[in-house]
């Protein structure tokens, strides 16, 4: 085992100083993706400090009628919370239909942001990978790319980020509450939060080192009658998603007035689907405007060798989630 | 609880395991307590092909607790294979670490042996190798050319297919593929090596203990005398532990260098190249068939892949010998080296991808010919086995068939493909047939009876393993059945090589040759106790009776079971009928296996319980192959890039059916005195066909190349246009 000091933090300002006095340093939530990384010698920390015990593991309302969940609240208790149900049957739908309860159970809010891509080149140390170790290739790139990108890759890095909660995220325009080791705090807007691999594969997000994730700000509870999760996957559960889709409407008159749609298991960020919200926007929740919308989403995906069953399987998930949606309570 | 019950064989109790296995209280391999211990990790190689070039230990050897690092450069000196590609069984000697040479990725390099298990793992990432690596064989279809006809099965004709084919109405000429799949047993393949002067003992999650104890002697050159092996619990082997692998061999050499025992575990991505696997099989089918459903013509090429040293051929086609009358059949197989480890047998080796590609091909060919699958498969039924002239000791198929199709309402299914719908699912029912054969072999126990304050007890000894397959209680109940002594005075001591000698676990014989081996003994512990009191052989007598009768303390007697003469006329089957319903998603590609019905006829059933729990795990085995299933090879360094269980998708509760599994009540007393043949490997035979023709029910869609996923699914549907 490699050595690594263990802080355990009992506050966000204990957690910042600690993490800002190394330069290996990794916050541990629920430890589900962590540990494994490490186990697999692919994270090698000289430092984690624990978060998980931190006082962020609430729901709550603000002054604008949106909702702050903590980041160290747990998958699991954030699905099942009655204001998170109520006001966002989105996530809840989203967030249930990842891993298994066991995982849920330990898997934390922030954790579940920065969980890292599931490209097997990333867990085999023996393989070149960008990601793992900047400059050593993309072995998937010309390799077995099944489950790699088909939007916003780029040379060095086709990956995909895992996370399905981070889809209903991206539907619902949530952003992220971040400080500094300085104690000053941001918020970051979700389309922003994850970033595209460019040539710097290695960094998932827009985080500066050490930012420690303090809650997700969800608007005001929307898509509470129209929401649909639709995950595609090798069997029935505990498995990541081929390709998956979040959607959520809002509908007057038989008209959609908001859409939100987000498209994962595609790119190296949750990929909102903004030009098909936007062609939706105003039209009437038809089957053939979803399918047209579907066409719309996938008109700019560059497949690679062995995914590109990825842009039909999309189109058609699209459609079906809109459609799903929209029946709830049609 | 005290019963005076005997409970013996047929009836449907609890495992007599089950308390020690909910309560931890069952030792498995890995788990003994051996004083002095290190542990061991293998180092794996990281090119498909080439030599080692250079081995630097000195970083690892310098690390805390770090004891030893043994590569080919200092590793005890071992028996090699005589010759090049030779044919492998249970007993191949298994060398390791003695040469530079790579033969494929992940093959062991290294072995690291430390005072804990964290220090031996980190100090195997310290261990520097350098590689002049070669062009590696990896790839099937560019492989095809080195195809070579393997050691065995023999090619097999019978009459002349291409006439048969040319008489026939209607033909078929359609190629399967099933991928690379793994065993995967819940328990890690492991083993605890202690030398004792000459004498090694060990600890070791194995199939079979005497084959064990050969393989070790083999690989070593010492006598099997000095080599005891023990492996009193096993989670799971699917046939992955049939062999002694090379894991077993470090510790063994580990623990002679070092002097210490030697702890050996192969981890989870090291179950992936270090044990075994089933290869990839590529079955091209030709049937010809008559109008009125007579099968004029079956030929079966099979094309499979094989390591560079060692050679194991599936037996795919030999399903196809022996399942249908007709007059034209071929069966051949052949083999590609690659720079892949050696395959070998998993769960119904032969028939489990055989029959996907038979039970498939027949289905297509009913569907040809218009005729119900059933009424076709009964057609051309036989009584007597085709290959060889035998008449089958048994043979139940079409009653299988029969009331299984009853059970499931077969004649409601969609009789046209693509025409029942429920909401945005489409509905298919399949069926397949099943047959696996049930051997039976030599196959020894002792019985000891005590006297214990006015009861008599018995425990049965034999080598014999339970690879959670119930052996523990069918041989309880045998002991108790024969004995007459209620089954909780029985105590089943099993995987010891001290004890007499049973084939072992492996190719659905178990049950019936430790059965036997018990039998055997019980009724020579009641002849040799009658003869010690001087009681004539024919006198009506209870064993426990007569040794309190006789104030003995303790009185015991070995017993050998041996197949008679009589069985070798016959051919000895255990038959089956699988039949599914399946639902596919037209907008997801993803299916769900709703209702699953099986009828076997297996002879006795010793233990209507752990028999169904055999048949069902059959069933989510086969169902798994056609679900997700699958180790893919990456094309540019030849390893395996599925490589944890995150990756390699076995079926979860969520995508299993309602399972309904029917035993036809048999004695067929010609398998044995018992009239017990196989449960363990008819379960998963026929099961993907089953499913495979289901989804074809269903959608329309024929998927030939398994497993049948997502994204087979929604590329069907873009081929023929429908996206
Ligand atoms: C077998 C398996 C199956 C899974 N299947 C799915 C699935 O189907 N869908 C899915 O979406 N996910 C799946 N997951 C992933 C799972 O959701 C994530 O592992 C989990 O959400 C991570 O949360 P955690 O708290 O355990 O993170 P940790 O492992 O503790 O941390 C992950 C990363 O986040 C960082 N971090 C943690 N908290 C903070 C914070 N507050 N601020 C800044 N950085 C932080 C850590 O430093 C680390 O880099 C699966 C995981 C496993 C093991
Ligand atoms: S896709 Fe990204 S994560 Fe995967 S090998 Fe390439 S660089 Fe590494």
């Amino acid at each position: 085992m490699r050595p690594f000091t263990y802080v355990a933090a009992g506050t966000p300002k204990e957690a910042l100083k600690a993490a800002a006095n190394s330069s290996a340093s990794h916050y541990l939530g629920g430890g589900t993706n962590l540990l494994d990384l490490m186990k697999e010698d692919v994270e090698r920390p000289e430092q984690i400090v624990e978060v998980a015990d931190l006082d962020l593991a609430q729901v709550k309302k603000n002054k604008g009628g949106g909702y702050t969940i903590g980041a160290t609240l747990s998958n699991s208790a954030t699905a099942n919370h009655p204001d998170v149900r109520n006001n966002y049957p989105l996530l809840s739908m989203t967030i249930l239909a990842a891993a298994t309860v066991q995982i849920r159970n330990m898997a934390t809010n922030g954790g579940n942001l920065l969980q890292r891509t599931r490209c097997p080149y990333f867990y085999e140390t023996s393989m070149p990978c960008n990601k793992r170790e900047p400059g050593s290739g993309c072995g998937a790139l010309n390799g077995s790319n099944a489950g790699h990108a088909i939007f916003g890759w780029s040379e060095s890095c086709v990956a995909t980020n895992p996370s399905d909660m981070s889809i209903a995220l991206a539907a619902l325009d949530a952003s992220v509450r971040v400080q500094a080791p300085d104690g000053s705090s941001r918020l970051i807007p979700f389309n922003d939060f994850h970033r595209l691999p460019g040539d710097q594969p290695e960094k998932d997000t827009t985080l500066r080192p050490h930012e420690l994730v303090l809650a997700i700000e969800l608007p005001a509870p929307i898509y509470k009658d129209h929401y649909y999760y639709l995950k595609i996957r090798e069997r029935s559960s505990y498995a990541f998603a081929l390709i998956s889709v979040a959607a959520g409407l809002e509908i007057k008159n038989d008209r959609i007035t908001k859409v939100g749609l987000a498209l994962g298991g595609v790119a190296h960020k949750p990929w909102k689907l903004t030009s098909a919200e936007e062609f939706l926007v105003g039209k009437a929740p038809t089957e053939e405007n979803f399918t047209q919308a579907a066409t719309l989403a996938l008109k700019d995906a560059k497949t690679l060798e062995h995914n590109k069953y990825k842009v039909p399987m999309s189109e058609k998930a699209i459609a079906r989630a809109l459609a799903q949606a929209y029946a709830r309570k049609a | 609880m005290k019963t005076n019950n005997i409970k013996g064989t047929g009836e449907a109790i609890n495992r007599v395991d089950g308390r020690l296995k909910v309560t931890g209280q069952a030792t498995y391999a890995g788990e003994f307590s051996v004083k002095n211990k290190v542990y061991a990790q293998g180092v794996n190689s990281t090119i498909a092909k080439g030599k080692i070039t250079s081995i630097d230990v000195t970083e690892a050897l310098a690390q805390p607790g770090v004891i030893e690092v043994i590569t080919y450069q200092n590793a005890l000196k071992l028996k090699g294979h005589e010759k090049d590609l030779p044919a492998i069984d249970n007993t191949t000697p298994m060398a390791v670490l003695q040469s530079p040479d790579v033969h494929y990725y992940g093959e062991y390099v290294a072995l690291v042996v430390a005072e804990t298990i964290e220090q031996a793992q980190y100090a195997c990432r310290l261990v520097k190798i350098e590689y002049a690596k070669e062009e590696a064989l990896t790839d099937f279809a560019a492989a095809k050319s080195t195809a070579i006809k393997p050691a065995a099965p023999e090619d097999y004709f019978r009459g002349d297919v291409e006439k048969g084919l040319a008489e026939a109405d209607e033909t078929l000429e359609v190629t399967y593929v099933t991928p690379i799949e793994h065993h995967h047993p819940m328990e890690l393949h492991t083993a605890i090596a202690t030398w004792m002067g000459d004498e090694v003992e060990i600890y070791a999650s194995q199939q079979m203990i005497d084959n064990s104890v050969k393989t070790i002697a083999n690989t070593f050159d010492i006598p099997e005398k000095n080599i005891r092996v023990i492996s009193p619990f096993i989670g799971g082997g699917f046939g992955s532990k049939l062999q002694t692998h090379r894991h077993v061999t470090l510790a063994v050499m580990a623990a002679k260098m070092t002097g210490r025992p030697v702890h050996v575990t192969v981890t989870r991505t090291q179950m992936f190249t270090n044990t075994t696997m089933r290869q990839r099989n590529e079955q091209k089918m030709r049937l010809g068939a008559t109008k009125d459903g007579k099968l004029t013509a079956l030929a079966h090429e099979t094309l499979s892949h094989t390591s560079t040293y060692e050679q194991y051929q599936e037996p795919c086609g030999t399903v196809s010998k022996m399942l249908y009358a007709t007059p034209n059949n071929e069966v051949k197989h052949r083999l590609m080296p690659l720079n892949l480890q050696t395959p070998f047998a998993m769960r119904a080796p032969g028939e489990a991808p055989g029959s996907f590609a038979l039970e498939s091909a027949m289905d297509e060919m009913a569907w040809k010919l218009g005729m119900d699958p059933i009424e076709f498969r009964i057609k051309n039924d036989t009584q007597t086995d085709p290959s060889n002239g035998k008449p089958f000791s048994s043979r139940l198929l079409n009653e299988c068939l029969r009331i299984g199709a009853d059970k499931m309402g077969w004649e409601n299914r969609p009789k046209t493909p693509r025409s029942r719908r429920e909401g945005s699912w489409l509905v298919g029912y399949g069926v397949s047939a099943a047959s696996r054969a049930s051997p039976y072999q030599e196959s020894a126990a002792k019985v000891i009876l005590r006297a214990k304050g006015g009861e008599v007890h018995a425990t049965v000894q034999t080598d014999a393993t339970d690879i959670g397959t119930g052996t523990y209680s069918i041989l309880a109940q045998t002991a108790a059945e024969y004995l007459q002594i209620p089954i909780e005075r029985i105590t089943v001591e099993l995987g010891d090589s001290r004890f007499p000698v049973t084939p072992g676990s492996g190719g659905s014989w178990g049950a019936a040759s430790f059965s036997m081996g018990v039998k055997v003994a019980c009724d020579n512990v009641l002849k040799e106790l009658k003869e010690k009191v001087g009681m004539s052989e024919d006198a009506q007598a209870n064993v426990a009776q007569l040794l309190l009768d006789n104030n003995l303390a303790t009185f015991e007697a070995t017993g050998t079971a041996t197949p008679d003469e009589g069985r070798a006329g016959y051919s000895v089957f255990s038959f089956g009928a699988n039949f599914t319903e399946v639902w596919v998603n037209e907008h997801t590609g993803m299916f769900r296996i709703k209702r699953m019905v099986n009828v076997s006829s297996a002879g006795k059933i010793l233990n209507p319980k752990t028999a169904y729990g055999q048949i069902l795990g059959g069933l989510t085995m086969g169902a798994g192959m056609v679900i997700a299933e699958q180790t893919k090879v990456e094309p540019n360094f030849g390893n395996f890039i599925t490589r944890s269980f995150a990756d390699y998708h076995v079926p979860v509760n969520l995508d299993m059916a309602n399972v309904e599994v029917i035993f036809l009540p048999e004695e067929d007393k010609i398998a044995n005195a018992m009239g017990i043949k196989g449960v363990g490997e008819l379960g998963i035979t026929g099961v993907a066909s089953a499913i495979a023709n289901a989804i074809f029910n269903a959608t329309g869609k024929r998927f030939r190349d398994l497993p049948i996923t997502p994204e087979k699914m929604v590329m069907a549907e873009v081929e023929a246009g429908v996206v």
